[in-house]
């Protein structure tokens, strides 16, 4: 045995490794490429009404999404209760706008970062199946926020949020907090010694247990990133409707995991960024907005993101193997 | 006396012993019997009928160490395609929904077989497919059920506290239980989830159990939402995590059900799918407000999660509980 042994096995890796790289970046470009020509070609897509209207829910879901890359990229899969928590931290944002804006708006952060730290300890610390816990935590927000609110819609008073609703230099405040957000996360990932610890995580348990990393502190870490996102997303749902009712949660989840998916982020976690999370919320957002405007119905819609997240989840193995 | 006890919290008596302590202490409790009167008990058979299913299914692919996140979608599917299939005779809508849910299943039980993926994101990917599916064949609208008899017939109390409904369920429990503990089929279930490569060695196919558990799961699923959906006379699409995955995962887990595999019993899942309906509906003859279910479901998930979780003896270790006492706990056996 000589160092080549072990030289040739890794550096092939790694050709392997950005083959698979630049294979997928191509996928994903040639389809963004596609639905791009496809968007401008629909007479409609470039008005200003329309792409208003795109970058609400783009800008709402796309919070959402970032905090769940941090999951997924932690090998964690996914979380259930990221929609229940953005909308149980909506409605302590309408609650708290008496208060004042930037008061309301950490509470709200704060009470998701609470959610999710402490399921991040439970996963981290006891190793428990994170699915699993997303899980009962889900049962447990929608239990708790019953318990509080009474199952009533609260209402933001007077226009304590209005900031949000406002535009700068005609671009919705929505979207400026979401460009922010991506950039925020993105450096998070590649320029802390966090975003390395999570990456090493989530491609290698053992490994990075072994090689000295406190793997569950990385593990809350990356549910506190989680928290941080929705609770930002929260703050925007409640600006956006007015309001906080637990009803607005509903298929934020599903929404976001899709975005993480198309966006190309491994499900089994350590390979993928909150940039291709972003492309992931621009496709499904533009896509859905083309369907739209090709008079297809909601329904279609939803059928197309179940299709085109199974086929992200076969082109990721295709990729791999 | 220690001894005997540990024996009473094996995997295998858990769920009966959950379900014992259950029932006493509604019986206990002022205002509780309510459970044990007729129409309590129809109530407790009619929850029981609405998730035992997806909990059997759920239960089966857990068994063999895989989770098919799909069934909340199929059953959403399964009710949509009964009704509208339905319409005429009600038989023409459960085979469809029947096959339906097979079709799904199998398909996606095929590809994690050929491509070698893990059974969590394809059965997501399945998941958002269904209910996508569920809302382009009702064109995003409740369909009525326009066949009254089947409506009504199938809801009709049978021996006092069960419906024709709750009656299926029961049979297709006894019969799972029959196939895992008495067929070969059973056996390699158990083997692959156990050890999937040891399985393999010793002469079982886990790819055929495999591709046969999330068939069965999907059927069961379809057949659960038709049910459901002929009583209601009514279906409309909805991806229901909330009140049919938590439910379903919630029972399966306290009916023995390991997160590892290869450990539980259908009968277990049956007591733990009862244990959670007992619950339930002891809880609204209590009085008792519906967030309070939840909690209580949420709360017991959660501890669940914790006790099955590889690291708990470490830490416990760590924060100085004596070794005697986390031995105890491991001849307790969650896993």
């Amino acid at each position: 045995m000589n160092a080549s042994t072990f030289v040739r096995p890794a550096s092939a890796a790694r050709e392997k490794y950005r083959a698979s790289m630049s294979m997928h970046a191509m996928a994903v470009g040639c389809a963004m490429a596609a639905l791009l020509v496809v968007a401008v070609l629909t007479p409609g897509f470039i008005s200003l009404p329309n792409l208003i209207a795109l970058t609400g829910t783009l800008s709402l879901i796309g919070c959402v999404a970032i905090g769940m890359t941090f999951i997924t990229l932690g090998g964690n899969i996914m979380s259930f209760c990221l929609g229940a928590t953005c909308a149980a931290a909506s409605m302590l944002v309408a609650h708290l706008s008496d208060a004042g804006a930037w008061l309301a708006g950490l509470a709200g952060v704060a009470l998701a970062l609470v959610i999710m730290v402490v399921q991040g300890l439970v996963i981290g610390l006891f190793r428990a199946n994170p699915l699993i816990v997303s899980i009962a935590s889900l049962s447990l927000i929608l239990g708790v926020t019953q318990y509080v609110a009474g199952g009533q819609t609260i209402y933001v008073s007077g226009d304590a949020l209005s900031m949000l609703k406002s535009r700068v230099l005609g671009v919705p405040a929505p979207l400026l907090v979401f460009v922010a957000a991506v950039v925020v996360g993105e450096l998070m990932l590649r320029f802390t010694r966090f975003g390395y610890k999570l990456i090493l995580v989530g491609s290698n348990f053992e490994a990075a247990e072994v090689g000295g990393i406190s793997t569950w502190r990385t593990t809350v870490a990356a549910y506190a990133a989680a928290g941080l996102f929705t609770g930002v997303a929260g703050i925007l749902l409640a600006a956006r409707y007015g309001s906080g009712s637990m009803e607005f949660g509903v298929g934020f989840d599903y929404s976001a995991i899709s975005a993480v998916l198309v966006g190309g982020t491994a499900i089994g976690g350590g390979q993928g960024s909150v940039l291709r999370t972003m492309f992931g919320v621009v496709f499904i957002a533009v896509m859905q907005s083309l369907l739209l405007l090709y008079g297809l119905d909601v329904q279609f819609q939803y059928l197309l993101i179940g299709l085109v997240v199974l086929a992200a989840i076969l082109l990721q193995v295709r990729s791999k193997s | 006396m220690i001894k005997s006890l540990s024996v009473l919290w094996q995997p295998a008596f858990r769920p009966f012993l959950l379900l014992g302590v259950v029932l006493a202490a509604f019986a206990l409790m002022s205002g509780g019997p309510g459970v044990f009167t007729a129409r309590g008990g129809f109530s407790v058979f009619q929850h029981f009928a609405t998730i035992g299913l997806v909990a059997l299914g759920l239960g089966l692919t857990m068994l063999m160490r895989e989770f098919d996140l799909s069934v909340a979608g199929m059953m959403g599917l399964g009710g949509c395609v009964a009704v509208l299939a339905g319409n005429g005779s009600a038989a023409t809508g459960l085979i469809a929904a029947l096959a339906v849910g097979l079709a799904g299943g199998l398909l996606q039980a095929w590809l994690m077989v050929r491509l070698r993926l893990g059974s969590v994101p394809v059965t997501l990917g399945g998941l958002l497919t269904f209910v996508g599916a569920a809302y382009v064949v009702t064109g995003n609208r409740s369909i009525p059920f326009d066949n009254m008899e089947m409506a009504i017939a199938i809801n009709a109390p049978l021996f006092g506290f069960m419906s024709v409904r709750a009656l299926v369920v029961v049979v297709l429990f006894m019969l799972a239980a029959l196939v895992i503990q008495f067929t070969r089929v059973g056996r390699d279930l158990i083997a692959t989830g156990s050890d999937r490569h040891g399985a393999l060695i010793a002469g079982a196919n886990p790819d055929r159990i495999q591709l046969g558990a999330f068939a069965c799961s999907g059927a069961l699923a379809a057949l659960a939402g038709a049910m459901l959906s002929f009583g209601l006379s009514s279906a409309s699409p909805s991806g229901g995590v909330a009140d049919i995955l938590v439910p379903a995962v919630a029972a399966a887990i306290l009916g023995g059900i390991s997160l590892s595999g290869g450990v539980g019993r259908p009968l277990g899942i049956a007591a733990g799918v009862l244990v959670l309906c007992v619950l339930r509906t002891g809880l609204t003859t209590m009085g008792v407000a519906p967030y309070v279910h939840d909690v209580v479901t949420g709360a017991i998930l959660l501890a669940v999660a914790i006790a099955d979780g590889p690291h708990l003896r470490m830490r416990l270790h760590q924060l100085g509980i004596p070794r005697k006492a986390i031995a105890v706990q491991s001849k307790g056996g969650m896993i």
